[in-house]
């Protein structure tokens, strides 16, 4: 699994097999027209006609590995089973924006005409080389399922003796196929991914190993930002197999021959915590932190304003207001932080891990090391999930300080209390809407206000300069197709010391809550159904009408009800799809029980239609399980509830009975899969409460409010 | 010293008794299927049979286990019937959770042929899977006991 080396692309090349290297425009600029830096992507073809693509992106189970190895085979016009695809090391072909990573839902999106060009330049290459050899007019050469065609027979050249031709030849620009003659894109195409993790293989980044290897526990500060001013590691020394304790930002590490001996040591490590000045945070500190920052008009920062909304809200026949809060969420991959590090002969570094940001951990690795990043070889592994917890650089210092310190190759792995305990969150957030509407019951003005903390301000490495807005505080919100008449958005920055970074729709997970949950409750009070008004609100918009009206008609809106159950709708757009829901609920004791889950997606095109189904279905569980579940409970400057026993994540009992996905496909902008499907779960099912019991849901997790 | 039959195979591992039986599998076998998820089995990616029973690994000691038969996710091989209707559903999104879901679907369905969705529901609430893949979870456990 690791990515090949440039000495091994180097090899390939040398021993005859062929690498292209092909520019062409950036995805997204070839479907606008816009004018782009170029860039190039590296397939091999090797001497035994296996297709090697190095991708772009990181697979954490999105499936883009598959989507990419689907568009070369078509492109090219071999068997699916010929292509492997292995992430790239971090160079410049790779890069987007100037770094390397997976995020924004752009996996497939990004790449997407990008690599059918460089399928269509290898296969024109193949061809040319073919025709040299055979005397073969090249415009009479076809590549059929990785066969060279003329007149309707093979000729006699394999794909890999066709690549040894063509090794050292220029590369020929080739001419995309017509997409309806593809076997791979747009159908029910099996992941490439899943026969190894059904068999169980070692391919996630806590099985790797290197020969002469040894472990490091990392026993991090409990409280957020916090250090340690010393540690007693004499029980710790005494545990059989441990070898030393090594400090590290945030804590210490316990190496160890084993993975049990270490955490075996690292349970038995004595650490003077430092205090810090959070020491006595609570969640309950937090909340009124952002609830008074909503009232804080001369801190607000302005993400949207048309029309005089305070004037239209002044003069609405009448003004209808709901505050709104969400929690912290934590990403909780199944794998806690694993990464493996070996010192090189050179005073370099190499790095194996489940990197979402190769660049970023490349960068940080070096600086840690205080070496230059070309010396630090970064492979990404196969991610045992991400959702955005991937996207941190937190793990790689501690994990190239104890490789430094012990001299020899270490996986340093976190414990699960440490992931849950000092995951970089999904915000705590507060919102309160208030909408004007006129004598007729139309809605003439909204004003949204969020408040909380910035994310952007500790995830990005430098940070938020006081004045200027995060756009993730405001995300879905600022851009919103809904048209409430006079509009403004505004957010009031109430920082925290808790970290945080983007959470799989990163801002459109609350604020599409805030949105849609007091839609609804706007609707009850305007006595018009929820979908009606949500039709209203979109009347000027024929794509965004047709997804409310697939989803209301996919899901039953309308049509009777068993006894003592309810729909909710929602609908929310992000990362260029459109999204809308409906879930129907009972509740019980005070438990929930979701019926069925339907989801309408305009993403414009479905690559891989299977494999988005998939992340369909797992996106609005991941968001029901937010809503109904999760939430970052503080006190005393750090997490609570460090564990599943403690951070719950729905289970199959409590997943809903049935889902049901419909995609819709245009002409539009291809818009992304993996993110869009979150959002809307939450509310929908918050709405359909709402529907079921009478009384609004403005705090989540909805449990604890339900409890209350 | 501790003699378990694993995999159908007797044999003898030296870690301390009071070793998880995972940490036996991972660090001293190199037999990777079963993952550390939580270590207080909240989650069951740790899951194995021991006995036939789906356990959760990381919370059994090795000392306790003498005598007994282990069975992982290496023995199926990919062959395993449960295993085959997991790749026909491609129910596997980041697939670190799926060697114990396939572990508790399969010994579930050594004691019943044809589960319910309550069944199931008992059988499998012990393992989380964050991607959300249980309604295909479902499907495959299904299509699974009737082949």
């Amino acid at each position: 699994m690791n990515a090949p080396s440039l000495d091994r692309r180097a090899f390939l090349a040398t021993a005859g097999a062929f690498t292209l290297s092909f520019t062409v425009a950036d995805a997204r600029a070839q479907q606008t027209g816009a004018p782009s830096a170029p860039w190039a992507a590296y397939l091999s073809v090797g001497q035994d006609g296996k297709v090697l693509l190095l991708s772009p992106t990181t697979e954490m189970g999105q499936g883009t590995h598959t989507a990419h190895a689907a568009i070369i085979a078509d492109e090219i016009g071999v068997p699916l089973s010929w292509v492997s695809v292995e992430t790239a090391l971090p160079s410049d072909p790779f890069r987007r924006n100037g770094a390397m990573g997976s995020g924004g839902s752009a996996g497939v999106r990004a790449w997407y005409a990008a690599l059918r060009q460089v399928g269509a330049n290898a296969r024109a290459s193949l061809i040319a080389a073919v025709a040299g050899k055979t005397g073969a007019p090249v415009g009479e050469v076809t590549l059929v399922d990785g066969r060279f065609m003329r007149a309707g027979q093979a000729l006699p050249v394999t794909l890999g003796e066709a690549a040894a031709l063509a090794a050292g030849q220029p590369p020929v620009q080739g001419v995309l196929r017509d997409p309806a003659t593809f076997k791979y894109v747009g159908k029910a195409t099996p992941r490439v991914d899943i026969p190894a993790k059904v068999r169980g293989e070692p391919i996630f980044s806590q099985d790797f190993t290197r020969p002469g290897m040894v472990y490091a526990c990392a026993v991090l500060a409990p409280v957020y930002g916090g250090a340690a001013d010393g540690f007693d590691d004499s029980a710790t020394l005494a545990v059989k197999g441990v070898q030393q304790v090594v400090a590290i930002p945030g804590g210490a590490a316990v190496v160890a021959t084993s993975q049990w001996a270490a955490m075996k040591g690292a349970a038995a490590l004595k650490v003077r915590w430092k205090a810090t000045p959070i020491d006595g945070l609570t969640s309950g500190a937090i909340s009124a932190a952002m609830l008074a920052g909503l009232d804080k008009d001369a801190e607000a920062i302005v993400g949207k304003a048309e029309g005089d909304t305070a004037a239209a809200l002044a003069g609405a026949a009448k003004v209808f207001e709901a505050d709104y809060e969400v929690p912290y969420l934590c990403h909780a991959p199944m794998e806690p932080w694993s990464i493996t590090v070996e010192p090189t002969a050179d005073g370099g570094l190499e790095i194996w891990g489940p990197f979402q940001t190769q660049d970023r951990n490349r960068s940080t690795a070096a600086k840690t090391a205080g070496i230059d990043p070309s010396k630090v070889t970064l492979h990404t592994l196969m991610l045992g999930g991400g959702y955005g917890r991937r996207l941190g650089d937190d793990g790689t210092p501690g994990a190239v300080l104890v490789a430094l310190a012990v001299k020899k190759p270490v996986k340093f792995f976190w414990r699960r209390e440490d992931e849950i305990g000092q995951g970089w969150y999904r915000p705590a957030q507060v919102a309160r809407l208030r909408a004007g509407i006129d004598a007729s019951g139309k809605v003439v003005a909204l004003h949204v206000r969020t408040a909380g903390p910035s994310m952007r301000h500790t995830f990005s490495p430098t940070g938020l300069p006081k004045g200027e807005i995060d756009g993730s505080s405001v995300q879905t919100l600022t851009d919103t197709r809904y048209r409430t008449g006079a509009y403004r958005v505004d957010w009031v920055r109430v920082d925290q010391a808790v970290p945080m970074a983007p959470w799989r729709a990163v801002g459109a997970t609350q604020n599409g809550y805030f949105m849609e949950a007091f839609v609804d409750e706007l609707a009850r009070s305007l006595r018009k159904d929820p979908v009606a008004l949500r039709r209203e609100l979109l009347a000027h918009d024929p794509r965004a009408l047709k997804v409310i009206d697939a989803a209301a008609k996919a899901g039953d809106w309308g049509k009777p009800l068993a006894a003592g159950r309810a729909r909710g709708f929602a609908y929310v757009e992000s990362y260029g799809s459109l999204c809308a829901q409906v879930v129907e609920v009972s509740l019980k004791d005070g438990a929930v029980t979701i019926h069925k889950a339907t989801c309408v997606l305009d993403c414009a095109q479905v690559v891989t239609p299977d494999g988005a189904r998939n992340q369909i279905e797992g996106g609005m569980i991941q968001g029901l399980s937010s809503g109904l579940f999760e939430g970052i409970e503080i006190a005393g400057g750090q997490a609570t509830n460090r564990n599943f026993d403690g951070y719950r994540i729905m289970r199959i009992n409590e997943a809903p009975h049935a889902v049901t996905t419909v995609f819709i496909e245009n002409s539009e902008i291809i818009g992304g899969v993996g993110e869009p499907p979150v959002p809307p779960a939450t509310p929908a099912l918050v709405n359909a409460l709402f529907a079921l019991t009478g009384k609004p849901i403005r705090k989540l997790p909805i449990a604890a409010t339900l409890a209350s | 010293m501790t003699t378990i039959t694993l995999n159908g195979k007797s044999i003898t591992v030296t870690s301390d008794p009071d070793t998880p039986l995972l940490w036996v599998l991972r660090d001293e076998l190199g037999l990777k299927g079963a993952k550390y998820g939580c270590g207080i089995a909240q989650c069951g990616a740790c899951t194995v049979h021991v006995g036939g029973q789906p356990v959760r690994s990381c919370s059994v000691q090795i000392g306790d286990l003498d005598g007994q038969s282990v069975t992982t996710i290496e023995s199926f091989d990919g062959k395993h019937p449960v295993q085959q209707a997991w790749v026909a559903a491609q129910v596997p999104q980041c697939g670190f959770c799926q060697p114990g879901q396939i572990m508790s679907a399969a010994a579930l369905l050594n004691e019943n042929k044809a589960p319910s969705d309550d069944d199931i529901d008992a059988a499998m609430a012990g393992n989380i899977c964050r991607c959300g893949t249980y309604p295909r979870i479902r499907a495959a456990i299904k299509a699974a006991a009737k082949a």
